[in-house]
């Protein structure tokens, strides 16, 4: 990320966005790859025969992405981490009647968001955001790494500020579009995945979307035109 | 002011993706996983643990794929008569009790001082009382009929009074 994003000099918003990182660069490649489902049904197989270790490797596989996932739709990391362990102790139980009519990424991902809806049912608006750090591999980042070299404590104040803003911003958003939100901006998910895990139609997903966006617009539109609060 | 467009809000929330869990904290997810399980695992009794153990077993055979009617039908007769040969075992628990039983009473009659073959003239009750104080407790009196032999025996089969 490029600190030098959150300026308190006015800026536009163009310029602000131009200055982060390109859409196709993605900061995390190795949690938003797509695993092969090949990989993952000899593992499945493996799982369904009693070999505990083959659901070992799919939880070290999946658990990134999962809880890259739960994290962005909760807001909170020991929720995150809480639900993360009831999802993949859901999966292990309920592993022996998977029948690989999806693919188990789609089928474990199903499992995530609708155990994360369930929660954030029960939880309401009761909640305190306890967000993760950013991650350290963004010191290796070129621009980062340039920007930084001029840094002040304002800008890395700056930075968590972005980050809080854009977590305050998507929990006013309702769950389903905060799922929808999440899977398509943050995980890089098409809109064909999106329907399958949720069970929708994908014009529902891309109603969800359009929906999603215009309340993010208005939202970060404070924050555009009012960078340091 | 141009509100954000489509793009640039996707632009802005990608960088979420830097938002990372605490270092180690995927390392240690699995051991954690693996406790809780265990800890899950206890909680549950002992009959669920086993029932889902006869799942898995059943599951790993695939027992649906195989069940037909002639299958069902031998199981059917197999449980029918398990369940018959478990009715019939009771009656021979009963035999058994009643054999338990029989040492005493056979106890009682090889007593010689006790015997009607002997004469009474001749019978030797000795110097040892006609009753021992702790020979009722051996002869569990609550559960055999008290033993009035002696006293309710006729005088006509006393070999003593004979001419």
């Amino acid at each position: 990320m490029n600190p030098a994003i959150a300026l308190p000099s006015p800026r536009p918003f163009a310029d602000f966005l131009s200055s982060a990182r390109p859409s196709h660069a993605k900061a995390k490649p190795d949690a938003m790859e797509q695993p092969r489902p090949d990989e993952d049904k000899e593992l499945v197989s493996r799982t369904q025969s009693g070999d505990v270790r083959a659901f070992d490797e799919l939880v070290v596989k999946y658990t990134p992405r999962l809880y890259g996932l739960v994290y962005n739709m909760t807001s909170n990391h020991e929720d995150t981490n809480d639900l993360l362990q009831d999802v993949f102790a859901k999966a292990y139980k309920s592993i022996s009647g998977f029948r690989g009519k999806s693919s188990f990424y789609t089928w474990i991902h199903s499992i995530a968001v609708n155990m994360t809806l369930n929660f954030l049912k029960k939880r309401g608006r009761r909640f305190h955001l306890s967000l993760d750090d950013m991650d350290a591999s963004i010191k290796n980042d070129k621009e980062f790494l340039e920007l930084t070299a001029s840094s002040s404590p304002v800008r890395e104040a700056d930075l968590s500020e972005l980050q809080r803003r854009l977590n305050e911003a998507m929990m006013k958003l309702s769950d389903e579009h905060r799922a929808v939100v999440t899977m398509f901006h943050i995980q890089g998910m098409p809109h064909a995945e999106i329907s399958k895990i949720l069970r929708v139609s994908e014009g529902t997903v891309r109603s969800r979307l359009f929906y999603a966006n215009r309340q993010l617009q208005n939202y970060l539109e404070e924050f555009r035109k009012n960078p340091v609060s | 002011m141009n509100q954000p467009n489509e793009d640039e809000i996707g632009k802005l929330l990608r960088l979420k993706r830097y938002e990372q869990p605490p270092p180690g904290y995927l390392d240690s997810f699995l051991h954690e996983f693996h406790r809780r399980q265990r800890d899950e695992l206890l909680k549950q009794p002992l009959w669920r643990i086993c029932l889902q153990r006869a799942q898995d077993f059943m599951f790993r055979l695939n027992v649906p794929a195989l069940t037909s009617y002639p299958a069902a039908a031998t199981a059917l007769l197999i449980c029918a008569a398990i369940i018959s040969m478990k009715i019939y075992q009771g009656p021979a628990q009963q035999n058994v009790a009643v054999q338990n039983q029989t040492p005493v009473v056979s106890t009682m009659i090889q007593d010689p001082a006790w015997s009607l073959s002997a004469p009474v003239a001749t019978r030797d009750l000795g110097p040892q009382p006609l009753r021992h104080t702790n020979y009722s407790s051996h002869t569990h009196r609550a559960a055999t009929p008290p033993r009035y032999v002696l006293d309710s025996t006729p005088v006509s089969y006393e070999a003593a009074f004979r001419f």
